[in-house]
């Protein structure tokens, strides 16, 4: 169990949350505007809605609440988003969301890390989106940093 | 609103240069969001805003948040679905290559099959991608969008 930790200390079987918050207005449209999604469903005045992408930002909900120590010694490079969405969410939902690393392994000299999660109206339980996350925990391979 | 393509319809958007100033965007987004109070906040160091930083894990400089290439795609996608892509879809994106400061970014799409599922819903599946100037892919991945 590598909570409560850094980032780059997580492990296999580690539980990630769950985490509540309210969607807002506020949220959707800055998210949106910083990836120059000037649609009027995310952007609007009202009947926003949530970008699917915006799960990325609930990953780093979930390493700031397991994981207080920060990042760690590395950076983080992604390497795969996977979303799938079921139903959208909406500003004023309750959200709960949750995280289980599924797995971490050596390829080709670097360290990877596959999170999946999944995203529920906290209210009414319904899945909302599944999202499988993987990074690699640093550019440099194990060789490069070990010389 | 239900659109119909043809399998083999293409679509992408205009080329546009990751510069700096996009790359800081997504970094000060996220502890904005996360604050949520309003008020813009900023982070330590990062990839993807501190030339310095990224030396020092191994990088030539700074490089781009792959999300920002999988938002790209996802809003291009949204111009062609529109909301429903927001509300039942799947989307999948690997970053096969790194986007440094000032390339140029065209995000893509094309249709691979169109059908109706089980629950009589049109279903559209997709090969989505973002490629440099010179045609070189820089993320790959997968599309699905199930109408209302």
């Amino acid at each position: 169990m590598a909570t409560g930790k850094f980032v780059t200390d997580l492990d296999k079987g580690d539980v990630l949350g769950p985490v509540e918050y309210t969607l807002s207005a506020f949220v959707i449209r800055e998210y949106a505007h910083i990836v120059e999604m000037h649609h009027e469903c995310f952007q609007g005045a009202d009947g926003l809605i949530m970008p699917p992408t915006l799960i990325h930002l609930d990953k780093l909900r979930l390493y700031n609440h397991a994981c207080p120590a920060g990042t760690g010694p590395t950076a983080r490079i992604h390497y795969e988003y996977d979303a799938e969405v079921f139903a959208p969410a909406r500003v004023g939902d309750r959200l709960s969301v949750v995280g289980h690393i599924r797995d971490r392994y050596l390829k080709k000299g670097r360290e990877y890390v596959l999170l999946e999660m999944e995203l529920t109206n906290a209210d009414t339980g319904q899945l909302l989106i599944r999202y499988r996350d993987q990074v690699i925990l640093a550019y440099a391979t194990k060789s490069e940093a070990a010389a | 609103m239900t659109i119909t393509l043809e399998a083999g319809t293409e679509f992408r958007t205009r080329p546009r240069a990751m510069t700096r100033e996009r790359m800081r965007w997504y970094v000060d987004g996220q502890p904005t969001i996360a604050a949520d109070d309003g008020r813009v906040h900023t982070q330590p160091p990062t990839i993807h805003d501190d030339d310095d930083y990224a030396r020092s894990q191994g990088l030539p400089g700074i490089i781009a948040d792959g999300m920002i290439s999988t938002n790209w795609i996802q809003g291009l996608l949204i111009d062609v679905f529109g909301p429903q892509f927001a509300c039942r879809s799947r989307l999948q994106t690997k970053y096969i290559a790194p986007i440094y400061e000032n390339m140029q970014v065209i995000a893509c799409a094309r249709v691979d099959t169109v059908v109706v599922n089980e629950a009589g819903k049109l279903v559209h599946t997709l090969d989505v991608w973002c490629e440099d100037d010179s045609g070189k892919k820089l993320t790959v991945g997968t599309a699905m969008v199930e109408a209302a």
